[in-house]
């Protein structure tokens, strides 16, 4: 029963051949292999044994849509996916065939670039120079050195260093989005004051990188700007809801999140 | 595969990269067919606070007052008490001055929250499966060696170095 259950990768054009030796996850990495399903093909493989989150799992499912994704698009499974059977994927595959396969066309020849950025920590010259407040309490800081006061101050810094970062990202991000044909914000992350994925044409992305490092030059006294990709588009396939069935759904759908490209 | 180049600005993570960096995509975005089940993400918790835990707590405040107090110093030359406040200060920093002291903080969070954090998710496997490790280990020696600075620092020497210098 349990040799049955398939992780399931991916979707892709039922043309397409994996290199041979694709793996996937799971110690001994368990081989990847393509389940037919019409026009569409699901990236499939066993389920290893005990198999959870693992750092080693999570690149493996990574880098096997990269692999895969690098030829011909790849319509990216979150991390996890098993189906108890074959037939099961099938169905669900093929229910949405229609879907599937307008989104493949989507992201045909894109790749995904996401951009954190984090409030830079390095220059607190510059805000010491700037931000009145923080003058008075370094003053009463060293007037009278105590624990709390330091607290205090550091806090101030802080926050100032949090603010400005902020406000620097509205302008950073309309220069970025006139690159792209996609913008999705990301899930929030600790210590981050800007999460998003961009949808980018695979032959523009050298000029994305070089806008943002652009970017991160010129906004280096207030932001950490850290830029991963090409990835897998995970951002920009259709995000199923619960419940409807992903026939239902128009492929261009996505949260509430989604905003359209372009300033 | 795992290179992650930092420079001052800008930090580009190549191809699969850093898993921190892309952590939050590959688990929450992504599709999802409602009728597959899906595998334990048990401890990825602990990996997600882990990865951002640096910012905002109080010992980062105090490394910010330092630095004030530093850089007050500095700016005011003629101040009589600069000797008094260097000497108690480890040599390094002393020489150096606020900015490398400032930049040295942004290199600190660099490292706990990239490279450091890491090397917890290793701990994590450790800890569950030696037998593993030992395979891992073989595998990504680079990794563990540019991951130097981390926030279970026990393993590396930048514990004992920084006792050191405060000693002197």
């Amino acid at each position: 029963m349990s040799t049955s259950r398939l992780y399931v990768y991916g979707i892709v054009h039922a043309d397409r051949v994996l290199p041979p030796g694709t793996s996937g996850v799971g110690r001994p990495a368990a081989l990847a292999r393509l389940l037919p399903v019409g026009e569409l093909a699901a990236v499939v493989s066993d389920v290893p044994e005990g198999l959870r989150a693992r750092r080693r799992d999570l690149m493996a499912h990574q880098a096997l849509l990269t692999e895969v994704g690098a030829e011909a698009p790849v319509l990216p499974m979150r991390f996890g996916m098993v189906a108890q059977r074959a037939s099961v994927v099938e169905d669900a595959v093929g229910s949405a065939a229609t879907a599937h396969l307008a989104a493949l066309d989507r992201l045909d020849g894109r790749t995904e670039m996401n951009l954190k950025a984090m409030t830079a920590q390095s220059h607190v010259e510059a805000l010491v120079r700037d931000d009145a407040d923080v003058r008075r309490l370094m003053a009463t800081a060293r007037r009278q050195p105590s624990y709390e006061g330091n607290v205090r101050l550091g806090q101030a810094v802080a926050e100032a260093l949090d603010r400005r970062a902020s406000e620097s990202v509205d302008e950073v991000l309309p220069e970025l989005r006139a690159l792209a044909e996609g913008f999705v914000r990301g899930p929030d992350v600790p210590g981050c004051v800007l999460n998003v994925s961009f949808l980018v044409p695979k032959a523009g992305v050298g000029r994305f990188r070089a806008a943002v490092e652009h970017l991160a030059d010129a906004y280096s006294e207030r932001l950490e700007l850290r830029l991963a990709g090409p990835l897998p588009c995970y951002s920009f396939v259709p995000q199923e809801g619960t419940g409807s069935g992903p026939a239902g759904r128009p492929v261009g759908g996505r949260t509430a999140e989604h905003a359209p490209a372009g300033s | 595969m795992t290179t992650t180049t930092y420079n001052e600005a800008v930090a580009c993570v190549p191809r699969a990269g850093t898993l921190y960096d892309v952590l939050e995509l590959i688990l929450d975005r992504g599709m999802v067919i409602d009728i597959f089940v899906r595998v334990s993400l048990v401890g990825i918790e602990i990996i997600k606070i882990d990865a951002r835990i640096v910012i905002a707590s109080v010992d980062t405040y105090l490394r910010f007052a330092e630095i004030c107090n530093r850089l007050d110093l500095n700016q005011d030359q003629s101040s009589r008490t600069v000797p008094d406040l260097f000497a108690g200060l480890p040599s390094s920093v002393a020489a150096g001055g606020a900015k490398k002291a400032a930049r040295s903080v942004g290199g600190k969070v660099k490292d706990a929250i990239g490279m450091g954090d890491d090397e917890e998710d290793d701990d994590e496997d450790e800890r569950e499966d030696e037998r593993e490790d030992e395979r891992e280990q073989a595998e990504e020696p680079r990794r563990r060696r540019t991951s130097a600075t981390s926030a279970s620092g026990a393993r590396s020497g930048s514990r004992t170095r920084a006792r050191r210098t405060r000693e002197a």
